[in-house]
């Protein structure tokens, strides 16, 4: 029988680190565990230790000293935690769990390295030559039709093959030229280092579709990968140097919008400030320069967007989780869905649920990963949707690939990519009366 | 014996669970087992020897006789939602049943389902929802709690009020005894004969023995459905208001209190439900039942609100708003931790006709002791919620948030109330049974537990304080 409130003791076991500056945010946890059924890896492996307020109780473990930093248990559980930040568009106490991982892993990955794989992707990403020349290889065994080949290989490589083959475009569209009267403003697009690399087609479609909706385009040079891999993996310094060499190049844009079609690159871009937080020369330029970032989605919702010609598809959405918990941004994308006549949109299953692509998570955790991509591929295939639409290029490749392996037919598609099409088929009506 | 005498698990035990459950389900290391070794209420925690989670009915049929085979105690818990304590496990086994995740079946024609005891209790009525149905007990934690939780601790909600609590909504039950056995209690297909163990079983917080399947009741969705926000100045007012719908004889299906700290939390979460920030209190009055005369009474419950001194009262126009009004209400104590970094929160009934004079009580001990109180509770019950926000790394603060508490609990027995409404007693309410209770009723409840749990290792050290069954036992004349 306790005859009194246990109290806790106010030490610190690890001053100094990213995660004992978190403290705060650990605090804000009241164990209420309304997070656990909103968890992909508590729902997939059936551990609260894999859960949100699991995890939690691990990290404030860490911060009283009661576990130690080289704890293999510890370190397990926080590996597999996708990052999809389901927990916080659940959570009543506003905990910042995103920000709590990050700093969770830049403190462990200071005693133990990420995994060999984890840090070649992370080294390629901050080197734009080294990064184009993996990308350009990865356009050559899609267009020598190797990647098809490969993709029949069992485990992570052939799993690997299938991402490079999905990135194949989806959809058939005629040229069209956007009508531009910049009403709206300007706008500059993160081309990003995986968009620009494999999806280019969508990236023009952003600019076409944004042009056709009253926004200026102008271009950036010298922008950098966001960063978001890195701050994910536990490279916050890596992050940081990133985010500083984006806020110099955009600084130079002087457009209104910093606009993004990449859900995770544009949570990122958003959480700049936070990034930077510690660093007294940058913190006011990054915050500054976070709060010009918009999904293309945001830009598109603002402005209607403007209708385009029929497209008769049936689609059904899948939310990205960096859009959806990160941004908090549930209805932009089905608005520019809306905007497509004659597209047939089918409600998704679970579409709040991550579909385990996590950034890197899938190449790095391919056992969970494929778990949690399971019930999502069932979800779409229930649909009967021939396309379904996702804005953020780790989901598009995730469910493009995991549908590739399946042998179904239904291609993932950026929701841009549909009202691009639609656009173009409006233009090519208007050419044909 | 006490708990924490207990032999710890050895390799042996390990192995023998592995074999039954797998390796990757029994977890042993200080760093697996952390999670487990508090509920809902954090302040509260115990190291488990051992936690071993079956997956099915048979691994945890085997793992429970095999338990009882070395004569280890154990402590069933399903998704660590409790706000008592109930399921600390301090030295022995800790048998997690939240993996048993199935809805078996759904009859909507008679309106009942079997399920497992892991069963999310929101999850069922997801799952009844395509037939018109829901399962009526809907505690605030609905979207995380089981069944089987829910039936240990005879779970209420705000909708208990019109509708009953799990007791009324459990028709049968298949138990696991901690001694192996795999009993029936009630009857599926209606009133069940003899003695209802039932009854006993649901609310026994785990020391009875543990659910394989539950067949609850389904209800029906209400034909019309209003959900009023009323917005007052003063907690008095809101509880009078509260008074005279109940005297007027209107059953609402919910009336529910929230004073201002808890709606600023409220407001500044994602769950925002655009409550009145500079209220001193809310109340959330919902009526349901068939659509003749539902306007009727919600003018009645507005006037009597008007009445007692209401800035406002509005409808809620359209079911978005309806169930946004609810997630306010029912994810307010996960909110508390926007206030201070530690939470404990109470769980008191008063009747109703003394929830002013309590409310008053209740604000003079904060001030006497120095702690923050926000209140969110079912008003209508008169089941009372009191959360006082706290840091726990002060040692002066701790000892007058317990002080507080104790004061609180106190009052609401003098005012003839009880010291739970529906997290059950656990070992946070422990202290207080001795007030509650003579001897003899408390001997008497040691005496039930002993039928089915003779041995007593089903959540050792809970719900009774053991000094109570010791003296029943040791002085078997004093029972005449």
């Amino acid at each position: 029988m306790k005859s009194s409130l246990p109290t806790i003791p106010d030490t610190c076991a690890i001053p100094g680190t990213p995660l004992s500056d978190a403290r705060a945010g650990i605090d804000a946890c009241v164990h209420c565990g309304f997070c656990l059924q909103a968890c992909p890896t508590y729902l997939t492996l059936e551990d609260e230790n894999d859960s949100p307020r699991g995890r939690i109780v691990l990290m404030r473990a860490l911060v009283d000293g009661s576990l130690p930093v080289d704890d293999g248990d510890v370190r397990t559980h926080i590996d597999r935690c996708l990052g999809c930040r389901a927990c916080e568009t659940a959570c009543p106490s506003g905990v910042p769990y995103g920000h709590l991982l990050e700093a969770t892993r830049a403190t462990l990955t200071r005693v133990k390295p990420n995994p060999p794989v984890a840090r070649l992707i992370l080294f390629a990403f901050a080197r734009p030559a080294l990064l184009r020349l993996v990308m350009l290889g990865g356009r050559i065994a899609r267009a020598t039709r190797m990647s098809r080949l490969l993709s029949r290989l069992p485990g992570r490589f052939g799993f690997a093959m299938a991402m490079l083959e999905s990135t194949r475009s989806a959809v058939k569209r005629a040229r069209y030229v956007p009508r531009s009267d910049a009403e709206r403003g300007t706008a500059t697009l993160l081309t990003g280092c995986v968009m620009e690399g494999l999806f280019a087609p969508t990236n023009r479609a952003t600019e076409r579709a944004l042009s056709a909706n009253g926004y200026a385009m102008t271009a950036t040079a010298g922008q950098r990968c966001c960063g978001a891999l890195h701050a994910h993996a536990g490279d916050d310094e890596g992050a940081r140097q990133l985010a500083r060499a984006n806020i110099a190049a955009f600084e130079r844009s002087r457009a209104d919008y910093i606009v993004v079609n990449a859900a995770g690159c544009g949570a990122m871009m958003k959480e700049y400030g936070q990034l930077l937080a510690g660093d007294a020369a940058w913190h006011e330029r990054a915050a500054k320069l976070a709060s010009r970032v918009r999904d293309v989605s945001e830009l598109l919702a603002e402005a209607g967007p403007r209708p385009g010609g029929a497209l008769p598809v049936k689609v059904t959405y899948d939310a990205p989780c960096h859009l959806l918990h990160a941004q908090r941004l549930a209805t932009p994308p089905l608005r520019v869905l809306a905007a497509v006549p004659g597209l047939e949109l089918v409600p998704l299953d679970g579409s709040e649920h991550c579909c385990g692509s996590a950034g890197i998570y899938n190449l790095i955790e391919p056992d969970v990963s494929d778990r949690v991509l399971a019930p999502k591929l069932a979800n779409i295939a229930a649909t009967r949707a021939p396309m379904v639409a996702t804005g953020n290029p780790g989901c598009l490749m995730q469910i493009g690939a995991g549908l590739h392996r399946a042998g179904m037919t239904c291609r993932a598609v950026h929701p841009v990519d549909l009202l691009d099409a639609s656009y173009a088929a409006q233009a090519a009506a208007e050419r044909g009366s | 014996m006490t708990a924490s005498t207990l032999p710890h698990a050895d390799a042996a035990l390990q192995a023998r669970l592995a074999a039954i459950v797998g390796e990757r389900r029994v977890l042993v290391r200080a760093g697996e087992l952390r999670t487990y070794e508090s509920d809902g209420l954090p302040g509260y925690h115990a190291r488990p020897s051992i936690g071993v989670f079956p997956g099915t009915r048979d691994e945890t049929i085997a793992v429970v006789r095999l338990l009882a085979e070395l004569g280890m105690p154990f402590v069933p818990r399903g998704a660590g939602t409790g706000l008592s304590g109930g399921a600390l496990a301090e030295g022995v086994v800790l048998l997690g049943l939240h993996r048993l995740t199935r809805i078996i079946s759904i009859d909507a024609e008679d309106q009942r389902a079997l399920v497992e005891p892991g069963v999310v209790n929101a999850a069922l009525s997801r799952a009844a929802a395509p037939f018109g149905l829901h399962y009526a007990p809907d505690p605030s934690s609905q979207t995380a709690c089981t069944i089987g939780g829910n039936v240990a601790e005879n779970a209420g909600g705000p909708h208990c009020l019109k509708y009953g609590v799990t007791l009324n909504h459990v028709l049968a039950l298949t138990a696991l005894l901690p001694n192996g056995d795999v009993v029936t209690l009630g009857n599926a297909d209606g009133e069940c004969e003899g003695y209802d163990l039932l009854g006993a079983f649901i609310g026994s917080e785990g020391c009875f023995g543990v659910a394989l399947d539950v067949t609850v009741r389904l209800a029906r969705n209400p034909q019309a459905v209003r959900t009023l926000l009323a917005d007052f100045s003063s907690l008095d007012a809101a509880a009078h208001a509260v008074s005279a719908i109940v005297a007027a004889g209107i059953v609402p299906a919910a009336m529910e209190m929230m004073d201002g700290p808890t709606i600023q939390a409220v407001e500044a979460s994602i769950y925002a439900a655009g409550y009145p920030v500079d209220a001193a209190a809310i109340l959330l009055i919902e009526l349901d039942g068939a659509a003749a005369g539902i306007d009727a009474d919600a003018d009645r419950v507005a006037a009597f609100c008007r009445e007692a001194g209401a800035r406002g009262v509005r409808t809620a126009s359209d079911p978005a708003e309806r169930a946004r009004l609810w997630q306010g209400r029912k994810k307010a104590f996960g909110a508390m931790g926007r206030i201070s970094p530690h939470l404990v929160v109470q769980d008191a009934v008063v009747p109703r006709t003394k929830l002013p004079a309590m409310l008053a009580e209740i604000a003079r001990v904060a001030a006497e002791y120095r702690v923050k109180v926000c209140n969110v509770f079912h008003a209508g019950d008169g089941n009372l919620h009191p959360n006082i926000g706290y840091d726990a790394t002060s040692p002066d603060e701790s000892a007058r948030v317990h002080a507080a508490m104790a004061a609180i609990m106190q009052a609401c027995v003098a005012a003839g109330g009880t010291i739970t409404g529906e997290h059950g007693v656990g070992i946070d309410k422990l202290p207080y049974m001795d007030s509650l209770f003579s001897p003899a009723t408390l001997g008497a409840m040691c005496a039930l537990r002993d039928v089915f749990d003779p041995a007593r290792r089903a959540n050792p050290g809970k719900v009774v304080p053991m000094h109570s069954c010791r003296e029943w036992h040791a002085a078997p004349s004093a029972r005449s």
